[in-house]
């Protein structure tokens, strides 16, 4: 199930970075949407950072 | 170490200077500038009218707004300036070709002189195509050409960040994309001076705190490197240029990547303390070399900048609106690198406690 999951989400952003819209955009308002991608890219990080630590985690709590 | 990681103040700080730089890096506003000029290419010998467009600027009639065009070291005036409205003037401007041709430079630049914004520019602006055979008006020259120039290379009062061609409003990934790095660096040099503890008293916390480090590093380097990406398509036009700070970086995160793999290959606790605590200390030497002293070899050009040379930070990289961003910025990101290096060195100690 999560990997087609996974797999969905993948074609959905590929297909929305492939666009010439989103590309419009970022350089749209003097690049403000840039700085947005990039804060978007550190949270997704942080994300997914928390989901690994917490995989170990619960190894630890099953033990 | 252990004590500090279960320490509350300072999450209680990482987390408001995190909130500060969030709040303050995307609320300040960017300083006026000018964004365009409409048409970008004149001939000589005819009078033209130019549309200048400006962003985050205050244009007002009575502003004592000036425009002059600059090419080489030389100013010429504008035959009349027309305020349209706060983002927008309206010169006409023509210049004889007598005069342009005793100037090399093709190139226009547009300098602004305005009470509110200060003196705002935009280089290589225009482009001068020499043609045209009507001769031109006398009295047109004596206009372009005879006038004061009072360039005030003032700033504006505003507390903004720097209008800067290219990058814009992308200035403030200053606060996101350069403190992964920063963060990255003190996580790698934190896990050296575990290593070598770790070979000074063999205890086995030491050697991993070391490799909780060398993860976190790892999260800012990858981190460091999609934001670079990102930043860099749409400032230098594509994601990867051959820059070498950024192959530089990219072998440094891969020479951590190497850490973990070797020190995840062995199964004897004291060979892997050892054999990881020694590689460690290697890594962080080839590191600093392909992060600090290659990107700033003389015959190497890096788009970053302070390269090739020159030490970075200097008052043209970051003025002192932005450093009182940047600065917290930089320890925030440190701080929350080291809570998250508190959760693993924990996890990893009470895996211990259990064996």
């Amino acid at each position: 199930m999560r990997k087609y999951l996974s797999l969905l989400l993948m074609l959905v952003v590929g297909n929305m970075l492939n666009a010439q819209g989103v590309d419009t955009l970022l350089r749209s308002n003097q690049k403000i949407y840039v700085v947005t991608a990039v804060f978007t890219i550190i949270l997704v990080g942080i994300i997914v950072f928390l989901f690994i630590v917490e995989k170990r985690l619960k190894e630890l709590e099953r033990k | 170490m252990i004590n500090f990681f279960k320490q509350q103040w300072w999450k209680w700080l990482c987390a408001g200077m995190l909130i500060y730089i969030l709040l303050a890096g995307m609320m300040i506003p960017l300083g006026p500038g000018i964004t365009s000029i409409q048409p970008f290419v004149f001939k000589a010998d005819s009078v033209h009218t130019f549309t200048i467009k400006g962003y985050n600027t205050h244009f007002a009639e009575n502003n004592n707004t000036q425009v002059w065009f600059k090419a080489g070291q030389e100013y010429f005036c504008t035959i009349s300036t027309k305020v349209i409205s706060a983002e927008e003037v309206q010169v006409v401007f023509g210049i004889p070709s007598s005069i342009a041709s005793k100037i090399n430079d093709n190139n226009y630049d547009v300098v602004l002189n305005s009470d509110n914004d200060g003196t705002i520019s935009l280089r290589e602006a225009l482009t001068l195509v020499k043609a045209g055979a009507i001769e031109i008006d006398s009295t047109i020259e004596a206009k372009v050409t005879g006038c004061k120039v009072e360039v005030k290379h003032n700033q504006t009062n505003a507390f903004v960040f720097p209008f800067r061609e290219i990058l814009y409003e992308s200035i403030r990934n200053t606060f996101y994309h350069v403190p992964m790095w920063f963060a990255m660096l003190m996580m790698v040099i934190f896990s050296t001076y575990f290593s070598v503890k770790y070979l000074q008293t063999g205890e086995a916390v030491n050697d991993n705190i070391a490799s909780a480090f060398v993860v976190v590093a790892l999260l800012f380097g990858a981190l460091g490197i999609f934001t670079g990406m990102m930043w860099a398509t749409f400032t230098w036009g594509e994601p990867w240029p051959n820059d070498p700070k950024l192959n530089g970086a990219a072998v440094g995160v891969m020479i951590y990547v190497a850490y973990i793999i070797l020190r995840g290959s062995m199964t004897d606790e004291i060979k892997r303390g050892r054999v990881a605590a020694v590689y460690n200390i290697f890594a962080i030497v080839i590191f600093i070399l392909f992060i600090f002293v290659i990107p700033r070899l003389p015959d190497t050009d890096s788009l970053h900048p302070g390269q090739a040379g020159n030490p970075a930070f200097s008052k043209y990289d970051l003025d002192s609106h932005l450093r009182l961003v940047f600065y917290p910025a930089v320890i925030a990101w440190i701080l929350l690198g080291l809570w998250f290096t508190s959760f693993i060195v924990r996890i990893k100690n009470i895996e211990i406690k259990n064996l």
